[in-house]
């Protein structure tokens, strides 16, 4: 073939490549730091929240909804102000994006769906309403979100420190499990702070709670998951170990395990 | 060069048609471009009366009961569930309709499977999850592809549970299921032809008569579990089919009949369990092949012994059918045959009451017929003398079964024409719902003589006997009906029943322990209690 015609495939297959990439930056949802969030309850966030949120999170937000009496995991109880999935330091609150996040990502494992059903103002507009049901957010703000490191690239090398941390260190197995399927020999005692028991994460399961992405999940462990027994190994850990472990708890996906 | 790509650009035109003519020459038809044959949408109530229809199907909630009676009760909240059609009410706590509107499937899985794990799991591992995980699956697929005009790579919640029209959550009925197993449905609905008792006229049995309705009336509809549980399956496949496998293996086996078909009215779980045949089936039950259409099981091999479903599944020649009523002669041993000579007023039964079936003539062409279709299962494995003197033996039972029956009711008659019944008709409480029949009933659907008997009497008068007789079972009212009424609905709905379930499953002691020897001690009670209160009468007298 002659090196023109290979200039024009090439060149078809740029182009091709090029307007994917338009097309996929185009279909991208509009990111949380993009929409506004309205900072007063709203009538359209009262009544999102009393249609879609109260049947399970109740209608004054304690997690007492007429569906949650079956559930398990019980529906967060907004009072208290503890949010699990947050960008924020250990028990501080989380912000507007965090929530908006929880709410539009759902948490896997549990029979809260990712609500992009509603659409992304609807979302918005219940923020200040669940931020309404507890006086914290009245008296304090949230800090400032923590700084994630250079995240490193997994190696061979890396996983097996992680191990070493699970391990050794910080004991995870001890609620993990060994395999990393939340069946640890302290998995049963667990209770979260509203008292009700709560599951270690299986982590073969990959459907992270607070997101799938490495940074998600180094997020949970420089964080902690405020308002259960996971703690924050922010200090515990050093930027680059908290990657390792990472790196370790994302091996122990089971991919076909997965599929179900 | 050139030449190759004028050759290319050629192909390249043709290329559209050429694979056509290749596909049509191959007699491949996409399952979306098949045509399909126009048919009405699946209906459980076809060719039904309008008044039964709306006061069967029409959907009125919560509001009122169903069956010729529904406005003088209202319906137990549970019965929304047993009865979707004429009850069923989306929930109020949680709104689904957003999800239908948005045609959210996946979002119904990643909540159910947390919040109700269970049924996901079933799902998971049903036919409806993978249609097509298996070359019989596989081609019984392409069977409803090919009726329903689309691709089904996987039934969904969304299928079955999203009414798009109402945009409301339903609760499936056999309609539901009908829309793509078409053919087990018009099966199933020609069990009205042979008339009740059946399944799918089985809610209607429960409700068109008069003391459920009264019971309900009075605040007893939770005392009806018992009648409601059963009776629900006239909509519903999942009563066989249990959801949410809808599984065919799961309702060709035994198991399947036993939750309704036992107790003292149709013992034939515990008369075919304690059977041969059904201590084979206990003894040998992993070598029974249940995924086997019951047409393709070959006696001996898949089964030692038949199944439930087996027997009352055949229908003729060779042909099975998907509902077990079709070759019922005995009729579940309720309805007195017209081949006997009565000496009590069965001789008149049904009394001209339009609602409950005729005497069976038991040699009526139709029944020779179906004993013969009888005697094509028994092939299978005895001889055709023995099955059929087997089953000669049975109509002998019950021929006698009904000759004691007659015996007792006339013991009870002659009580009640000779004013010695106590308490009498007159000081108890009148007949079930009397002033209901009066209303809502016509000497249409009772004849002329019994639809004036409640006009004028209002209740007040003893009603015995098959089938109106049995009310005593059902509803306790002040001293009616009297001891001896009671004792004898026990021997003719109890007792000859069960003789007859243990004689036809061929189950001994059932046969005896349960049905004869009864029968005949609860005779001797009617005949002593007669006397009883035959001497208390004369005593009075003097």
């Amino acid at each position: 073939m002659k090196p023109k015609g290979l200039f024009y495939k090439f060149g078809f297959l740029s182009a091709a490549v090029f307007s994917c990439a338009v097309m996929s930056v185009n279909m991208r949802p509009t990111t949380a730091s993009a929409i506004e969030i309205p900072t007063e309850v709203t009538e359209e966030g009262k009544n999102v929240y009393k249609k879609y949120c109260s049947p399970c999170h109740g209608e004054e937000g304690g997690g007492d909804g007429p569906l949650s009496r079956s559930m398990i995991p019980k529906p967060r109880d907004f009072t208290r102000g503890a949010y699990k999935f947050r960008s924020t330091p250990s028990g501080s609150l989380p912000t507007d994006e965090d929530i908006f996040r929880t709410i539009s990502y759902g948490v896997p494992n549990s029979t809260m769906i990712p609500w992009d059903i509603l659409t992304e103002e609807q979302r918005a507009s219940v923020i200040p309403v669940l931020k309404s049901f507890s006086e914290a957010f009245e008296y304090r703000e949230p800090d400032a979100p923590v700084e994630v490191g250079l995240p490193l690239r997994p190696t061979e090398r890396t996983i097996l420190e992680g191990k070493k941390i699970y391990e050794e260190k910080l004991e995870c197995w001890k609620c993990h499990g060994v395999e990393g399927r939340g069946d640890g020999p302290s998995a049963a005692e667990q209770e979260d702070d509203f008292g009700f028991p709560i599951k270690p994460f299986d982590f073969t399961t990959g459907k992270f709670k607070g997101g799938n992405s490495p940074t998600d999940v180094y997020l949970r462990f420089t964080t902690g998951l405020n308002g259960t027994p996971m703690p924050s190994f922010a200090k515990e850990l050093s930027d680059e170990e908290r990657w390792y472990l990472t790196h370790y708890v994302m091996s122990l996906v089971q991919p076909e395990e997965c599929e179900e | 060069m050139k030449k190759i790509l004028l050759g290319m650009a050629a192909l390249a035109v043709m290329l559209p048609a050429t694979m056509e003519w290749a596909l049509r020459q191959s007699n491949v038809v996409w399952a979306t471009e098949q045509t399909t044959e126009e048919l009405p949408p699946p209906d459980l109530y076809k060719d039904t009366p309008d008044w039964y229809r709306a006061v069967y199907k029409d959907n009125v909630g919560l509001s009122e009961g169903a069956g010729p009676f529904s406005k003088y009760f209202k319906p137990q909240m549970l019965d929304m569930y047993w009865q979707p059609n004429r009850h069923y009410e989306p929930m109020e706590n949680l709104d689904h309709s957003i999800f239908i509107e948005q045609e959210r499937r996946d979002l119904c899985v990643i909540c159910h499977e947390e919040a109700t794990p269970g049924i996901v799991a079933d799902w998971r591992s049903s036919g409806h999850k993978n249609p097509k995980s298996t070359p019989y699956l596989s081609s019984r697929t392409a069977l409803i592809e090919k009726n329903v005009g689309r691709v089904l790579n996987e039934v969904h919640c969304f299928d079955c549970h999203a009414d798009t029209e109402k945009k409301q959550i339903r609760m499936p009925t056999g309609e539901v299921c009908g829309g793509c197993h078409r053919q087990q449905f018009d099966e199933f609905l020609r069990e009205r032809e042979m008339g009740r008792p059946n399944h799918l006229q089985s809610w209607e049995a429960n409700t068109i008569v008069p003391w459920y309705a009264e019971a309900a009336r009075r605040g007893y509809l939770y005392g009806q579990h018992g009648c409601d549980m059963c009776h629900s399956g006239a909509e519903k496949c999942d009563v066989c089919h249990t959801r949410h496998k809808f599984s065919a293996v799961e309702g060709r086996q035994p198991e399947a009949c036993i939750t309704c078909h036992m107790g003292p009215d149709h013992p034939d779980a515990e008369s075919y369990g304690e059977s041969k045949h059904g201590v084979i089936y206990e003894k040998e039950e992993e070598h029974f092949d249940f995924t086997k259409p019951l047409v393709e099981v070959r006696p001996g091999k898949d089964y030692r012994t038949p199944t439930c479903q087996f027997c009352h599944m055949y229908e003729k020649h060779g042909r099975f059918i998907h509902n077990p009523v079709m070759k019922g002669i005995w009729r579940m041993g309720t309805i007195p045959p017209s081949n006997l000579e009565y000496t009590s007023s069965l001789k008149d039964y049904p009394y001209g009451i339009n609602l409950i079936p005729d005497k069976i003539d038991i040699y009526s062409e139709e029944n020779v017929a179906k004993r013969s279709y009888w005697l094509e299962v028994c092939a299978n494995c005895h001889s055709d003398r023995f099955a059929d003197t087997y089953l000669k033996s049975l109509d002998q039972f019950m021929f006698q079964a009904h000759t004691l029956a007659d015996q007792a009711q006339k013991i009870v008659e002659d009580l009640i024409a000779d004013g010695i019944l106590y308490p009498d008709a007159a000081n108890r409480d009148p007949y079930p719902l009397s002033d209901g029949i009066v209303n809502e009933l016509n000497a249409d659907f009772l004849g002329e003589p019994v639809y004036n008997a409640f006009k004028t009497l209002k209740g007040k008068f003893p009603v015995v006997g098959p089938i109106l007789g049995v009310y005593g079972m059902f509803l306790q009212q002040q001293d009616n009906p009297s001891h001896i009424e009671n004792e004898y609905n026990r021997l003719w709905f109890w007792y000859k029943l069960q003789g007859y379930k243990g004689t036809a499953h061929a189950q001994q002691d059932v046969s005896w322990w349960w049905g004869q020897a009864p029968m005949m001690m609860s005779m001797t009670r009617i005949q002593s209690e007669a006397a009883r209160l035959r001497r208390e009468a004369g005593l009075e007298k003097k």
